[in-house]
């Protein structure tokens, strides 16, 4: 009898171990992790350090054509630009200009053409001290002066490195730090920083609880 | 099948007759077979460490012909499971060097671009997901952790009426991390950065418990890079890929840092938030910024554990 018992249970654990092997070949634990959607890659746009627009003097260096940005194959010389004002006080921008947004600062103090333009030397740029840039100007250093001589502390910033984007090295006995002038991010006729759309966000395990949270109240992590 | 003339049939193996013999061995054979199929999921850990690396001194212990055979041996490990030829280094802290990171809070718009530039950098797992920096958005006017949400998804970024605070290791003078290592696989390096041994982890988590600032993340499973997106340009105590088991975290990339350049992170922000430098020389951004900047937060400063990593306004 006590034989029989012991068939019995010897029985019993090699039904036991069938079982894990069916569950393993079945790979269940494996298959919870499977049933979620893989991680998409994330798209390589949002990891290229690429400057979020292309200046003038940038175009230039990379072999862009100069006579783009040639203002007398349209306008006249010494023929002075007569600006068309509306009811408002705003400058109406002609049609030949209208990529051109008009937000240079919130308080329409600097909506003015010729407050950066040379209105005697439409291809020129003038600072506020009266000084002189060519728009063809392909120096990286030549705009910063021009928008620092109305803003200041930014200018100063920018100078020591601390305003405005760098890469490259920050020993500078190692190697050269390179940077940016500002209108490789600032848009000079609608400076402010514009938006963008942001990269994924940390993946969810379970996707279920993906729901939207309030944005007044902020989501608790 | 009882047989009365046998007294005793219970522990007797005298009487192993054909058939008793068939049935016993099948099933034990069937119990064994059974067994061995399901201890087959261990096969997978065959190539979890080698013999080389098991025997393999703590990292400061390690003399320079040591180090040589060590980077040799990582080169081929991840020549054999990525079939890149990596270009693996061991970069030392520089004199008079201190590092620092700066952020400003005023110009992050928290597009993220920093947390996948990292990713990309650092050679971190795509699956499961490990990130370094968690980015929070925070409603304005409050400094206050609790109310950060990470998940944020608009189509555009800022949005109005919050600010963007990327978290990340805070590279700390007292770091709460290093202090409860039992196996000493973390440290704080001459130049600020805390480090991990991925070869000396054994993988107890202490140090995530003790971050108060979600720096560490821990490798569930074995991380899972594309071959195309590895980076070939690895450090030893930095972005060489890791195993199933051991923590990691951000280690201001080591392997450009010590060789000059800059963090990943910082160059691919398109708002220029990031600063990153030498604290020790006064020219430096960095130093230019505690000098001139009105406001500085070290983060969580109360607990004291002295962050190398200090967030700014300015204008």
């Amino acid at each position: 009898m006590d034989r029989n018992k012991t068939n019995l249970v010897l029985a019993g654990v090699a039904l036991a171990f069938l079982a894990l092997v069916f569950v393993f070949g079945r790979d269940l634990p494996g298959r919870a992790i499977a049933q979620t959607p893989p991680i998409p890659l994330v798209d390589l746009k949002f990891v290229d350090p690429a400057p979020t627009r292309v200046s003038i003097a940038e175009n230039l260096r990379k072999g862009g054509d100069p006579s783009d940005y040639d203002c007398y194959v349209c306008h006249e010389r010494n023929k002075p630009i007569k600006l068309n004002i509306n009811t408002n006080g705003d400058i109406v921008v002609p049609s030949e200009h209208k990529d051109i947004v008009m937000a240079h600062g919130g308080h329409k103090r600097n909506d003015n053409c010729f407050n950066c333009h040379d209105e005697n030397n439409l291809d020129q740029l003038q600072t506020r001290d009266g000084r002189h840039v060519k728009l063809t100007e392909r120096s990286p250093l030549s705009t910063p002066q021009l928008c620092g001589s109305c803003h200041g502390p930014t200018y100063r910033d920018w100078e020591a490195g601390v305003h405005g984007r760098t890469s490259g090295y920050w020993n500078r006995s190692m190697g050269d730090i390179s940077r940016l002038s500002c209108v490789s991010c600032h848009n000079p006729h609608s400076p402010k920083f514009q938006g963008r759309e942001p990269a994924p966000g940390p993946h969810r395990l379970h996707p279920a609880a993906q729901a939207p949270a309030p944005a007044s109240e902020g989501k608790v992590e | 099948m009882s047989e009365p003339k046998t007294p005793c049939n219970c522990a007797s193996n005298g009487d192993m007759n054909r058939r008793n013999f068939l049935r016993t061995s099948g099933v034990l054979a069937t119990g064994i077979a059974a067994l061995a199929a399901s201890l087959a999921p261990l096969r997978e850990l065959s190539d979890f460490s080698s013999t080389e690396e098991f025997l393999q001194k703590h990292y400061k212990e390690l003399s320079k012909d040591d180090m040589e055979k060590v980077l040799a041996r990582i080169t081929r490990e991840v020549e054999k499971q990525y079939g890149v030829r990596p270009h693996v280094r061991d970069y030392k802290p520089m004199d008079g060097v201190e590092f620092v990171y700066c952020l400003n809070l005023t110009r992050c718009i928290g597009c993220r671009k920093c947390v996948h530039a990292c990713v990309a950098e650092n050679n971190q797992s795509r699956e499961p997901e490990i990130q370094y920096i968690r980015v929070l958005k925070m409603p304005h006017g409050s400094m206050e952790m609790e109310k950060g949400d990470h998940n944020y998804a608009p189509d555009q970024v800022p949005e109005k009426g919050f600010f963007y605070m990327p978290v990340q290791c805070q590279q700390c003078k007292n770091a709460p991390c290093v202090k409860v290592c039992p196996t000493k696989a973390t440290w704080t390096e001459p130049d600020g950065i805390t480090v991990i041994d991925y070869d000396w982890c054994i993988g107890c988590r202490y140090c995530e418990a003790a971050c108060p600032y979600f720096a560490r993340r821990f490798n569930w499973t074995k991380p899972k890079i594309p071959k195309d997106r590895l980076n070939p340009n690895m450090s030893y105590l930095g972005n060489r890929p890791r195993k199933q088991g051991v923590m990691e975290k951000c280690h201001f990339c080591i392997q450009r840092t010590r060789a000059g350049r800059y963090p990943a992170c910082l160059e691919v922000c398109p708002a220029g938030a990031r600063k990153f430098g030498n604290i020790l020389d006064p020219e430096s951004e960095v130093s230019y910024i505690m000098r001139t900047k009105r406001v500085f937060i070290q983060l969580k400063e109360e607990l004291g554990t002295s962050p190398r990593f200090f967030y700014y306004f300015d204008v």
